[in-house]
């Protein structure tokens, strides 16, 4: 038998993410903070920082939306993933490159998106939410990216005229 | 508890949709920086649009969404928040550039069975930890400077 293959197009799933984040703040009670329905940063620091405090007593602090329950977005992205990945045979175990790199652009991720209170998805819902902090935010995100694109830019162009020059 | 099932369901949504389109909140503004390609910065708008279009609807409906629209509320703009935003988002945007792409994509990219992005994971979750131990209480002390 095999499985249906399922086209979507990055604007509907950016409009159904968009959607469906006011969904569960207005119906679910995924509130306090506003405009937390998704966030790729927090909820796994909710998630993280529950577990810790339930099982050895840390401390560690978590959002009011967590306070009974912690919330499990980062476990059903991964799960939503996988099933897709498997369903379309894009499912296959790939060897790491440059580990220490992509472990310390982690490690540092998880850190400005903590301090900032947010990742780049939940910088755009708070903007849909009108805080001016996440206006501002957004901006300044994009500029990150566009100063790391030309660094990367940059050091692209030095490797090709050293390879030239050799 | 109906915060969690209603988080699981829409994390597994976005997750097979996520997989299934490439959608991703740093290669969108990356890629129409390198080569004008607008497909994914679509789906970044399309997030907003959704999003925006469903706290116009819900609160019309006058359900959970508080303090809607949040633009005449300007007490949060104080120097030491826009300060730490400022700096916190572009530290956000060069690290998501340099890794290429955003914690949603990478979360996906794992669960497709590269172990690139189990590395980038494990680095997050080892940040958190940091976090929690030491940068937590650093930011008490900026905060408090900044004052």
């Amino acid at each position: 038998m095999s499985l249906p293959q399922v086209k979507v197009s990055p604007l509907q799933a950016g409009l159904v993410l968009g959607f469906g984040s006011a969904l569960v703040q207005a119906y679910f009670k995924v509130i306090p903070p506003v405009a937390y329905g998704v966030c790729m940063v927090c909820h796994p620091k909710d998630l993280f920082n529950w577990i810790a405090d339930h099982l050895l007593h840390l401390n560690w602090g978590y959002s009011l939306a967590s306070t009974n329950w912690p919330l499990l977005t980062v476990v059903g992205v991964v799960l939503g993933a996988l099933v897709a990945a498997h369903q379309h045979g894009e499912l296959h175990l790939r060897s790491a490159r440059q580990p220490l790199f992509y472990f310390i652009n982690g490690f540092l991720m998880i850190n400005f998106g903590l301090i900032l209170g947010a990742c780049p998805i939940r910088i755009v819902l708070l903007s849909a939410y009108g805080n001016w902090l996440g206006i501002i935010g957004w901006v300044c995100v994009v500029i990150g990216v566009l100063v790391g694109t030309w660094a990367l830019r940059w050091v692209a162009a030095r490797t090709v005229e050293r390879s030239e020059l050799a | 508890m109906i915060a969690s099932i209603a988080t699981l369901i829409l994390g597994f949504v976005i997750g097979y949709l996520g997989q299934r389109s490439r959608l991703c909140f740093v290669s969108g503004y990356r890629d129409f920086m390198l080569t004008h390609d607008t497909t994914l910065l679509k789906g970044v708008g399309g997030a907003f649009i959704g999003a925006l279009g469903g706290f116009v609807l819900f609160s019309l409906l006058g359900s959970g969404i508080l303090g809607f629209p949040m633009v005449l509320q300007t007490s949060m703009l104080t120097r030491s928040a826009l300060i730490i935003t400022i700096v916190s988002a572009l530290g956000v945007g060069i690290v998501g550039a340099l890794s290429g792409g955003c914690p949603y994509r990478m979360h996906v990219l794992a669960a497709e069975g590269k172990k690139t992005y189990w590395v980038y994971l494990l680095g997050f979750y080892a940040g958190l930890v940091f976090y929690n131990v030491a940068t937590v209480h650093f930011m008490d002390m900026i905060k408090t400077v900044l004052k």
